[in-house]
C-alpha cells in the first residue's frame, strides 16, 4: 500500500468536499463514475477526475471499520439532512489523519495491511471492482494477493503451529523451517541485496523491496512526499470554469429534502427555545462598567469611594489620676454632705466618678454600670460614628474663601489721624531741598538745600523767617532736640555748622553765645586732631567742625550735647562723636566694618548708638566698648536711611532698592516685615514723635504714610497699615521726595523734594 | 425772564415782603412767577417793580433761609406747597460793593483790627502796628517790636486821652501804646509802647482785649494764656531800658508788666484769643481744642474737641454764643455750646481750599461772619445757607487775617503786603 496514494487522496478529498460545497453537489460514491465519463472531454478534467475517483477508492481501503465507510454511509445519510453530512464529513478528515499516523508509525505492517483492507474493499464493493483494478494496473504489486488470509490476527496465535494461516484455496500455509542463524548471516553476508530484503511474518516469506520502494521509504523517512515526481507546492489551479455553467453540475433531481423543512432543524430549534424559556441561554451581555473615573475630581470624596473601612483612631482618654485608685488619700473622699450634694445635682452635671476607698484590692466590687457602659458605647457608636476630620491641607486649599486669608487690618478711618492733603507750602530755595528738620516746639522748621542755604520757616504761615548762605550745597540739617537751646547742626561739605538760630529768650541766648563761644580747645586726641578740627565760623558767629570727608549725616543726642557726624568716604574712620560743652571730639571706641550711611542715638537709652553700613545695622553700648550687641541683617543691597521707634524697640530701615524693613529688635534680627512699596530709591524714613505713625519718602516723587502701632504689650507684634501716598512734588534733574519728617506734636508731614519746594501735609 | 403762560403748573403765586425802606420798598400784591427762576431772576423782577436807577442786587429769604437753588427746586426739597401765595422776604444782597485803595506794607500784614469805627490797627511782619484812619492813610506807626507782630488790639478805643492799642509779637512780648487820634497830622507820628508786657517764654500768638475793661489777654507758643493789666497807675517799677538795648531811643520811661493771671490748660501753642464778656476768655489752640475760661477763677468751663490744630476763634451770633473756629483744615466751624450734651458742630462751612486763618462774626448781625483763608479767599457766610454769600479775592498771596469795619466793610490784610477794604456791605 503506497502513501503516496493515500495522501493524494487526502488531497484530493479536501478538494473534493471543496466542490461539493462550492457547487451543492452531492458527491455521492455512485456517481463518480457517472461524473467522470460525462467529463472526460477535456484531458486535464479527465486527469483530475481520475484522481479524485482513485482517492475515494483509497479512501475507503486505508480507513479500516466503521471510519472507512464514510461514502457508503453517504447514501445511508442521504435520506437525512445537510448537517449530518458535514459532520461525516468532518469525521473524514479526522480519519485520514488517523491514516497519516497510521503510515508513518509502522513501516513493516503497511503492505499486509493495505492488502487486507482491499480485499475487504473488494467484498464488500464488488461493482467498482473490475474498474479498480482496470485503472490502477500501474502497480504491479497490488496484483498480487495476498497468500495468507488468517486476516487481521495476532500472529501469536500460529505461534506454536506448523502453518501459518491458509491461502485463498483453503490450505494451510506451512511455516518454512527455522534456518540457523549462523547460516542465515552468512547467506546475508554473502549476498548484496540483502539489505533490501524484508521478512514478512504474516505470510512467512522474505519480501525484497525494489529499488523505486527503499527510494520510496527514503523519502518518507525523511517526511517528503513518498511520490518523487510529486511537488506539494504545486500552483493551485481552478480547473472549473464558473463562469459558463448556466445549469448545475450534477443533472439529478433535487432531492426532496430541498423542499421540506428540516427535521433536525426543527428539533433544534424547538430545544433553543426551550433553553430561552429556561433562561438557560441569554442574549443581552451585561454592560461593563465604563473604565475611566474623574482624574482632577475632588479628592475629598474619595473616603466615600473606598470599599474598605478606614480605621479612625479613638479619641484619647485622660489617664486615671490618684482619685481612681481604689484605696485614695483621704482627701479625693466626698464628704458625705458633697454626696448629698451630688444626689440634688442633674444628672449631666453629677461627677462621672465618685472616689471611693476600699481596704484591699479583694474587696472591690464588679463594676455596677460596666453593662450599661457598653450599651452606652454601643449606642454611642451607632449614632455618632467616628468622623474623620478633614484637614485643611493644600489640595482644599480651593475651598477656602480667599478674604478669609488676608489679614484683618483695620480701615484707614479708624486710624485717624495722618497727614493726607497738602495745603502749605514753603517756596523760596532755588535748589533741590536736600534735608528738612522741624524745631521740637512745631513752630519752626529749618531746611538747608543744594544752591548753598539754610532756612528757617514758620510753619504756620510758611514764612521765611531767616537765611544763611553757604559756598557748597547743604547736605543735611538737624536742629537741637532741646527746646531751650534752639541750635542748628547744619552739614556742609566738609564742615559741620553749629548755627545760633536767636530763636531762644534772652537768657536761652546768653547761654548759646557762650557754648558756640571757642575759648582754648581742650587737647584732642592725636588720631582725632589729624581729622578733625574746631574752628570758629567768622561769617556766622557759631562754630565749624572741619573733618577730613564730606560729612553726609548728622544726628544730635536726645540730651543734645552729644551729635555724631557720618562721613561715608571715611571708612573705618567715617562715624565721629562731638561734644559740644567740652568742644571735643571722638571717634567710635569700636572698630566698624563697611561704609557707614547714617547712624542714630538711642532714644532712651543713653549709650546705645546704632550705625547703619550699606548692607547691616550695628547696636552697639558706647559705654561698654564693646564689639556690636547686635546685628541685624536687613537683606537689603543698599540702606539709605533709618529712624527709630520714640519707644526705642523698633527701627524702619530704608533702602535704594525702595524697600523699607521694620524691625522689632527684641523680637528678632531678620525684619519684622518688609515693605516693598517704592518703585525707586528710598531716601528717607521717618517716625512720628507721638502718634503711631511712620513715613518713608523717595524719589519717586511721593511719600508713604504708615500706621505703625507698637504695643506695649510684648507678645503683641507692631501693627503695620498702609494709610496714604502723598504725591505732589514734582520730579527734578530724576530726584523726587529727598527727605521727610513730621511735625512733632501734630499729625503732619514735611517733605523736601527736588523741585525746590517743602511741603506740609495736614491731617 | 420767561413768558407766564407756556405752563401754568409751574407758576408760583409770590408776595414780596421786606423790612428795607422807602426805595426797596414793593407794593405788597401778589405776583405771578415762573417757578424756574433762580435768586438772579427773583431780584430782576424786583428790581423792575422798584424801577431804581441803578439795579441793586437783592437775597430772598423763605421761611428763613436763603434761596440758592431754582424756586422749584428749593420748594420741593424743603417741601413746600407751591399752590398757596409764597410770601418772599428780599433782603439787599451781602456782597462788597467798593473796592477801597490798597494800603501798601513793608512786610506780609499779619495783624488787623477793626474794632473801632475810626481806624484800622495792622500789625506788620517788620515789628511795627500801624493806624489807618482811611484807606491809604496812615496816622500812627507804632514801634519797639523786635519781631514780627503777631496780633493787634484796641485796649481802650473809647479812652479819654486817647485809645490804647496792645500789641503782640514773636518776640515774645506785648506792648501796648497809647495813641491821641487828635494829634494825627499829614506826617504819620510814631509811637513807641508804654508799657512792655514780658513773661512769655515762646513767641506770642494771639491779644485780645476785656471791653470796657483794663485788662489784656494774650496766648502764646509756651501753652499758656496770660491776663495782662493795661494801667499805667500800678505799683510796677520803671526799668527803662534795663536789658533791651535796642529799645533804648525809646524816650518816655518804659513799664514792664507781669501777667495777673496766667491759664494753664492748653497742650499746645494757643493761636487765638478772644474777650467777649467781662470774665470769659475763648482760646483756640493746635492742641485742637477750643476752651472756655473764668478769669476770676482761671479754671475752663468748656472745652470743645474739633480734632484739628485751630488758629482762629471768635464768639458771636445768636446772642453771642456761638463759637466758630477755622484752623488746619479748609473748614469753618461753628459750635453751639449752649446745646447739651453735644460737641460736634452745628454748622460746617467748607468752600475754602486751604487752612483758615482768621474768622469774625459780624457785630450787629447774628447770622453773618466772614472767613480768610490761605487759598487768598475772604469769604463772607450766612448761617442761613451753606453756600458762602460772597467770596472776596482781592489778595494775591494768603490771607492772614480779617475783620469786619464799621458794620459794613471787609477789612484784610496777608501775604501779598496789603490792607485792603471792601466797603459797601448792606448788612440789615
Amino acid at each position: 500500500m503506497t502513501k503516496k496514494k493515500s495522501e493524494a487522496a487526502n488531497e484530493d478529498q479536501t478538494r473534493d468536499t471543496k466542490k461539493k460545497s462550492v457547487s451543492a453537489v452531492k458527491s455521492s460514491q455512485k456517481e463518480k463514475p457517472v461524473l467522470a465519463k460525462q467529463v472526460k472531454s477535456s484531458k486535464e478534467e479527465e486527469d483530475l477526475l481520475l484522481d479524485s475517483a482513485t482517492d475515494s477508492d483509497y479512501d475507503g481501503d486505508s480507513l479500516s471499520g466503521s471510519l472507512n465507510s464514510d461514502d457508503f454511509d453517504s447514501d445511508v445519510f442521504d435520506s437525512e439532512d445537510d448537517a449530518s453530512q458535514k459532520e461525516t464529513e468532518g469525521g473524514d478528515k479526522d480519519s485520514s489523519e488517523d491514516e497519516l499516523e497510521l503510515h508513518g508509525n509502522e513501516d513493516s505492517d503497511d503492505d499486509d495491511e493495505g492488502e487486507q483492507v482491499d480485499s475487504e474493499n473488494d467484498e464488500e464493493d464488488g461493482s467498482d471492482e473490475e474498474r479498480e483494478v482496470a485503472e490502477e494496473s500501474d502497480s504491479s504489486e497490488d496484483e498480487v494477493a495476498p497468500r495468507n488470509t488468517v486476516g487481521d490476527v495476532p500472529l501469536e496465535w500460529y505461534k506454536d503451529e506448523k502453518h501459518i494461516g491458509y491461502d485463498i484455496t483453503g490450505k494451510k500455509i506451512t511455516k518454512k523451517e527455522k534456518q540457523d542463524k549462523l547460516d542465515s548471516f552468512l547467506a546475508n553476508m554473502d549476498d548484496s541485496k540483502n539489505w533490501r530484503k524484508i521478512y514478512d511474518e504474516y505470510n512467512d516469506e522474505e519480501v525484497e523491496l525494489t529499488k523505486e520502494e527503499s527510494k520510496l521509504i527514503r523519502r518518507m523517512l525523511k517526511g517528503e512526499a513518498p511520490h518523487a515526481d510529486f511537488d506539494p507546492y504545486a500552483p493551485y489551479v481552478d480547473w472549473f470554469k464558473w463562469d459558463d455553467a448556466i445549469h448545475p453540475l450534477s443533472s439529478a433531481p433535487e432531492p426532496k429534502r430541498r423542499f421540506i423543512p428540516s427535521k433536525w432543524e426543527a428539533k433544534k430549534v424547538v430545544k433553543y427555545v426551550r433553553a430561552i424559556r429556561k433562561g438557560l441561554i441569554k442574549f443581552d451581555k451585561p454592560e461593563e462598567e465604563p473604565n475611566v473615573y474623574l482624574l482632577w475630581g475632588d479628592d475629598s470624596a474619595s473616603d466615600q469611594k473606598s470599599k474598605h473601612l478606614t480605621y479612625i483612631p479613638p479619641p484619647k482618654l485622660k489617664l486615671p489620676g490618684h482619685e481612681e485608685s481604689y484605696n485614695p488619700s483621704l482627701e479625693y473622699i466626698p464628704t458625705e454632705e458633697e454626696k448629698a450634694a451630688y444626689e440634688l445635682m442633674y444628672e449631666e452635671d453629677r461627677p462621672k466618678f465618685i472616689p471611693k476607698r476600699f481596704t484591699s484590692l479583694r474587696s472591690i466590687p464588679a463594676y455596677e454600670n460596666a453593662l450599661k457602659e457598653s450599651f452606652d458605647r454601643c449606642l454611642d457608636l451607632y449614632l455618632c460614628p467616628r468622623v474623620r476630620k478633614k484637614r485643611v491641607g493644600a489640595h482644599s486649599i480651593i475651598n477656602i474663601d480667599p478674604e478669609s486669608l488676608k489679614p484683618k487690618l483695620p480701615s484707614r478711618k479708624d486710624l485717624r489721624p495722618y497727614p493726607n492733603s497738602c495745603y502749605l507750602e514753603y517756596k523760596g530755595h532755588t535748589g533741590a531741598v536736600t534735608s528738612v528738620s522741624p524745631d521740637c516746639s512745631g513752630q519752626w522748621i529749618a531746611s538747608g538745600s543744594a544752591d548753598g542755604s539754610v532756612r528757617i520757616w514758620e510753619v504756620e504761615t510758611g514764612r521765611c523767617l531767616k537765611v544763611w548762605q553757604f559756598k557748597e550745597a547743604v547736605k543735611c540739617v538737624a536742629w537741637n532736640p532741646l527746646p531751650d537751646f534752639p541750635i542748628l547742626a547744619v552739614a556742609i561739605g566738609q564742615d559741620l555748622v553749629i548755627l545760633n538760630t536767636e530763636l531762644g529768650t534772652d537768657e536761652e541766648q546768653q547761654k548759646i553765645e557762650e557754648l558756640l563761644r571757642l575759648g582754648t580747645l581742650p587737647e584732642q586726641d592725636e588720631a582725632v586732631a589729624a581729622i578733625v578740627s574746631w574752628l570758629p565760623d567768622e561769617t556766622y558767629g557759631g562754630i565749624k567742625i572741619k573733618h577730613f570727608k564730606n560729612i553726609s549725616y548728622v544726628d544730635w543726642h536726645p540730651r543734645g550735647d552729644y551729635l555724631s557726624a557720618v562721613m561715608s568716604a571715611g571708612e573705618t574712620r567715617g562715624v565721629v562723636i562731638h561734644q559740644l560743652s567740652m568742644h571735643k571730639t571722638q571717634r567710635l571706641p569700636i572698630k566698624m566694618r563697611g561704609l557707614p550711611v547714617c547712624t542714630l542715638f538711642h532714644p532712651t537709652h543713653r549709650g546705645m548708638f546704632i550705625i547703619a553700613t550699606k548692607k547691616n545695622v550695628r547696636v552697639f553700648n558706647l559705654q561698654k566698648r564693646e564689639l556690636a550687641i547686635k546685628k541685624l541683617e536687613t537683606g537689603l543691597r543698599e540702606i539709605s536711611s533709618m529712624a527709630i521707634h520714640p519707644g526705642g524697640d523698633n527701627l524702619i530701615v530704608g533702602s535704594k532698592e525702595g524697600k523699607m524693613c521694620w524691625f522689632d529688635m527684641d523680637l528678632s534680627s531678620k525684619p519684622y516685615k518688609t515693605l516693598k512699596n517704592h518703585p525707586k530709591d528710598i531716601t528717607n524714613v521717618a517716625f512720628h514723635r507721638s502718634y503711631p505713625l511712620f513715613a518713608s519718602c523717595s524719589e519717586d516723587s511721593t511719600a508713604y504714610v504708615f500706621h505703625g502701632k507698637v504695643y506695649s504689650d510684648l507678645n503683641e507684634n507692631p501693627l503695620i497699615v498702609p494709610l496714604e501716598i502723598l504725591r505732589g512734588h514734582s520730579t527734578s534733574s530724576n530726584r523726587g521726595v529727598l527727605d521727610c519728617k513730621f511735625h512733632p506734636r501734630q499729625p503732619w508731614l514735611f517733605t523736601a523734594g527736588a523741585d525746590s519746594v517743602i511741603k506740609l501735609y495736614c491731617h | 425772564m420767561n413768558g407766564e403762560g407756556e405752563d401754568a403748573s409751574k407758576v408760583i403765586h409770590v408776595k414780596f415782603l421786606t423790612k428795607l425802606d422807602y426805595p426797596f420798598k414793593v407794593p405788597v400784591t401778589s405776583v405771578v412767577i415762573p417757578s424756574s427762576v433762580t435768586r438772579l431772576g427773583l431780584s430782576s423782577i424786583v428790581n423792575s417793580l422798584l424801577t431804581l436807577e441803578k439795579p441793586e442786587p437783592f437775597d430772598f429769604l423763605i421761611d428763613g433761609e436763603l434761596i440758592r437753588m431754582s424756586l422749584e427746586q428749593f420748594l420741593n426739597a424743603k417741601g413746600i406747597s407751591a399752590e398757596r401765595t409764597l410770601e418772599i422776604e428780599y433782603i439787599r444782597a451781602v456782597a462788597p460793593r467798593k473796592e477801597e485803595k490798597p494800603s501798601l506794607h513793608d512786610d506780609w500784614v499779619s495783624a488787623v483790627d477793626g474794632s473801632s469805627p475810626r481806624f484800622v490797627l495792622t500789625g506788620c511782619y517788620d515789628g511795627l502796628g500801624r493806624i489807618w484812619s482811611s484807606p491809604g492813610s496812615c496816622t500812627h506807626i507804632l514801634e519797639g517790636h523786635t519781631g514780627a507782630i503777631s496780633s493787634i488790639a484796641f485796649a481802650n478805643s473809647e479812652g479819654a486821652e486817647g485809645v490804647t492799642v496792645a500789641t503782640a509779637s514773636k518776640d515774645r512780648t506785648l506792648r501796648l501804646f497809647k495813641v491821641d487820634p487828635a494829634e494825627s497830622g499829614d506826617s504819620t507820628t510814631r509811637v513807641g509802647a508804654y508799657k512792655i508786657l514780658c513773661g512769655h517764654k515762646a513767641s506770642v500768638a494771639s491779644v485780645a482785649a476785656q471791653k470796657y475793661g483794663s485788662k489784656v489777654c494774650s496766648g502764646s507758643w509756651d501753652c499758656t494764656i496770660n491776663v495782662w493789666d493795661t494801667n499805667e497807675s500800678t505799683s510796677e517799677l520803671s526799668v527803662p531800658g534795663k536789658k533791651r538795648k535796642g529799645n533804648n531811643q525809646a524816650e518816655e520811661p518804659q513799664l514792664e508788666g507781669e501777667a495777673e493771671t496766667t491759664l494753664v490748660g492748653h497742650t499746645q501753642c494757643v493761636s487765638s484769643v478772644v474777650w467777649p464778656e467781662h470774665d470769659v476768655i475763648y482760646s483756640c489752640s493746635w492742641d485742637h481744642s477750643v476752651r472756655r475760661w473764668d478769669v476770676e477763677t482761671g479754671k475752663d468751663s468748656l472745652n470743645l474737641y474739633s480734632g484739628k490744630a485751630l488758629n482762629t476763634v471768635d464768639v458771636g451770633g445768636e446772642g453771642s454764643a456761638l463759637v466758630a473756629a477755622g484752623g488746619s483744615d479748609p473748614i469753618l466751624r461753628v459750635w453751639d455750646p449752649r446745646k447739651p450734651g453735644t460737641s460736634a458742630p452745628v454748622f460746617q462751612f467748607a468752600s475754602h481750599s486751604s487752612w483758615i486763618s482768621a474768622c469774625k462774626w459780624h457785630t450787629s448781625s447774628w447770622f453773618h461772619l466772614l472767613s480768610a483763608s490761605y487759598d487768598g479767599k475772604i469769604m463772607l457766610w450766612d448761617l442761613r445757607t451753606a453756600w458762602p454769600l460772597s467770596i472776596i479775592e482781592t489778595h494775591k498771596d494768603k490771607v492772614l487775617c480779617a475783620d469786619w469795619w464799621k458794620g459794613d466793610s471787609v477789612v484784610s490784610g496777608g501775604a501779598d503786603s496789603n490792607l485792603r477794604i471792601s466797603s459797601g456791605i448792606s448788612i440789615s
